[in-house]
């Protein structure tokens, strides 16, 4: 079966109309692309402030979000690209704000820190934990306004480190707030394990004892993220309250990067094992298995290079912030 | 302490004097844990709040906990357990308990980590009595202060900038013996002006003070180390000389560089011996943004430094 179609129809938008595997393969293979572009942009000093790949989590920003509509609210962190693409922003205005520039979402000013009210990014923290009840405040919002939208907040499992996380879990239960968190479990703390920290690793025990719907999922089958995710926004709509995503995945990579990639090592038996069950390949594999030509899934990592190419041609030449800009909008102006 | 590594050279050497000595941060050196044992340095998860809690729990007990917070954005997490209780203790138990415990935290740097992670939150500290603040200027004060602080009676607060890092001179810094806290360090004299400046400030303080001097104008210029104590009298002595007062600041004018000034303003006869001859070299009211084609607006850099001399030296109409 051969399938001619732009797998980016609105450059970097995903999951508007629904989820099939092959539309979900593309975003994935298009954060990817992008996440290794952007790593390479830092080494050369062009990307500003540290870097936090997504590499080998993307199915779970491209389930989660092909699962929301235009009115939800997702709030993200300092590992956001994917969550923001996947969410829709413009890859362009990412770009030119990874490279500091005024055209950029934030104008420069958030780096990887971005938020976009075009597409209800609320935020995306730098501090562990602090975004979790922001996103039960959207949810509060859709509450009052009867609106029915959800609010969908990303943490890594070391927020669960956090007490306002657990102070959130409890307040959303007990408000029945239209609130999903996704867990990316990966086991990893920056360079602390989390089974050094955490009392075992089965971290939906936590949301449970909060009285929280929990579900745990693989976090690298995007199919089983997407139905998972989708469930949970369809019981929030209902009225029937909040859930816990669990998503047990890995970063392939490292954690973060500053001048130059880091040299941070992995046991290589865990490395490998989780190597070969790249979400990437893991979609590739059940694509090829379901008859999609083998030319349509490399037309998709080139299209992916193209317009990862034309994100960073734009913001190269997307102009700088003036200096009076340093302090303007730090208040808001009487609407 | 991953940001000037030296001090964890000191602090390893501390923990090794000191065995009611604790560590606790989110990533924690394995040598440590196998030399010190896990009992003594304690890998936490993301609970800054609860580790700062904890550490004025152990301090209560017996114990003297380091706790490296890692950012100093991270002190507005933990607020409550530092200014309702590490800072009330004492003084509610009418001097019953004392919490001898240091929080270490790097301010900003030229790391681009943005509005929410470059802060220099020390000047907020200033208002809480209790907590005692340092801020060194050098990578050899850090190391003299960390082993002050370790040696504290009560709650230290030791904020780092990364820039110390830069050009340090590392034997210095790890032979530096403790410094007492609340004693000002001269790095430059001369009657032209009184230059306050203070952690990552004052490398470019030194500059713009080293440009004026091979023009024939020489300053004071003093490094505080400890904002509290301060060192009022070493600042109004020298002010009383020079009558002119420049204050610079990574941080904004209304952190330290406002409470210095009101301290001196508290001194008889100082605000008459200055006569409204005060400047300041911050970093402006505003966040700090990621972009360096921002950020790079937001130092307090030698020429401005050498700039604010020149403009309180010139006579007044
Ligand atoms: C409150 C707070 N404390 C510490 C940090 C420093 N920090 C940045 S990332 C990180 C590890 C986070 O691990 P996790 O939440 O599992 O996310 P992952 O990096 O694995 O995606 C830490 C400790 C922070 N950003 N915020
Ligand atoms: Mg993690």
């Amino acid at each position: 079966m051969t399938v001619n179609r732009n797998p980016f129809p609105n450059g970097a938008e995903i999951g508007r109309n629904g989820f099939d595997l092959f539309s979900a393969y593309s975003c994935m293979a298009l954060i990817r692309e992008y996440e290794e572009r952007v790593m390479e942009l830092r080494t050369a000093g062009e990307v500003v402030g540290p870097v936090h790949p997504y590499i080998g989590q993307e199915a779970i920003a491209v389930g989660v979000c092909a699962a929301l509509r235009a009115g939800d609210s997702i709030v993200s962190h300092y590992r956001g690209h994917g969550h923001a693409l996947a969410r829709g922003v413009s890859m362009d205005a990412l770009t030119a704000e990874l490279l500091g520039r005024k055209s950029g979402l934030c104008g420069g000013r958030a780096a990887a820190l971005v938020s976009d009210p075009a597409v209800n990014l609320l935020l995306s923290s730098g501090i562990i934990g602090a975004g979790i009840p922001i996103a039960a405040g959207a949810a509060m919002t859709s509450q009052v306004r009867g609106s029915g939208d959800v609010a969908v907040v990303f943490l890594g499992d070391g927020g669960l480190g956090s007490g306002v996380v657990h102070e959130t879990l409890l307040m959303a239960t007990a408000q029945r707030l239209p609130l999903i968190l996704v867990c990316e479990h990966n086991s990893y703390q920056g360079g602390t394990r989390s089974e050094e920290v955490y009392p075992d690793l089965d971290l939906t025990r936590i949301p449970l004892g909060h009285r929280m719907r929990t579900v745990s999922v693989d976090g690298n089958d995007v199919t089983a993220v997407h139905e998972a995710a989708a469930e949970a926004v369809a019981a929030a709509r209902s009225g029937a309250g909040p859930t816990f995503v669990e998503a047990r995945t890995y970063l392939t990579r490292f954690h973060l990067q500053f001048d130059k990639p880091s040299t941070e090592r992995r046991p290589a038996a865990e490395l490998a094992h989780w190597l070969d069950r790249d979400p990437l390949q893991l979609a590739h594999r059940r694509l090829l298995a379901a008859g999609t030509a083998d030319e349509d899934l490399a037309a998709v990592a080139r299209a992916a290079a193209e317009r990862v190419a034309a994100a960073v041609a734009f913001a190269r030449s997307a102009p700088w912030p003036a200096p009076s800009d340093v302090s303007t909008n730090v208040w808001a102006e009487k609407p | 302490m991953n940001e000037l590594a030296v001090l964890d050279v000191v602090l390893e050497d501390e923990l090794r004097r000191d065995d009611s000595l604790v560590f606790l941060a989110t990533s924690t050196p394995p040598e440590w844990r196998r030399e010190f044992g896990e009992a003594r340095i304690r890998t936490c998860a993301i609970s800054e709040q609860a580790m700062v809690g904890a550490a004025v729990g152990a301090a209560m007990t017996g114990l003297r906990p380091v706790v490296d917070l890692n950012r100093a954005s991270f002190s507005f997490l933990v607020m409550d357990q530092l200014v309702n209780h590490a800072a009330r203790l004492h003084y509610l138990t009418d001097g019953g308990y004392r919490a001898p415990m240091v929080v270490t935290s790097a301010t900003r740097g030229r790391q681009q980590l943005g509005p929410q992670n470059e802060q220099c939150p020390y000047g907020v500290f200033m208002q809480i009595p209790g907590i005692r603040v340092a801020v060194p200027g050098t990578a050899e004060d850090a190391c003299a202060l960390l082993r002050s602080a370790v040696r504290e009676s009560g709650p230290v607060m030791l904020f780092i900038a990364p820039e110390l890092a830069r050009g340090a001179n590392l034997r210095a810094a790890l032979t530096a013996p403790p410094v007492p806290f609340g004693e000002a360090m001269l790095r430059h004299r001369g009657d032209a002006a009184t230059v306050v400046a203070i952690g990552g400030a004052v490398r470019p303080a030194v500059e713009g003070v080293a440009a004026l001097a091979a023009q024939g104008i020489d300053c004071d210029l003093i490094d505080p180390r400890t904002l509290v104590p301060l060192d009022v009298e070493a600042l109004a002595s020298s002010l009383r000389r020079t009558g002119r007062l420049v204050l610079v600041d990574d941080g904004p004018r209304s952190g330290a560089p406002a409470q210095i000034l009101s301290a001196l303003y508290d001194v008889p006869g100082l605000p008459e011996a200055l006569g409204g001859r005060v400047a300041f070299v911050c970093a402006p009211d505003s966040p700090v943004p990621s972009t360096p084609a921002l950020e790079q607006y937001t130092w307090p850099e030698p020429q401005a430094v050498a700039a604010a001399v020149r403009r309180l030296a010139e006579p007044r109409p």
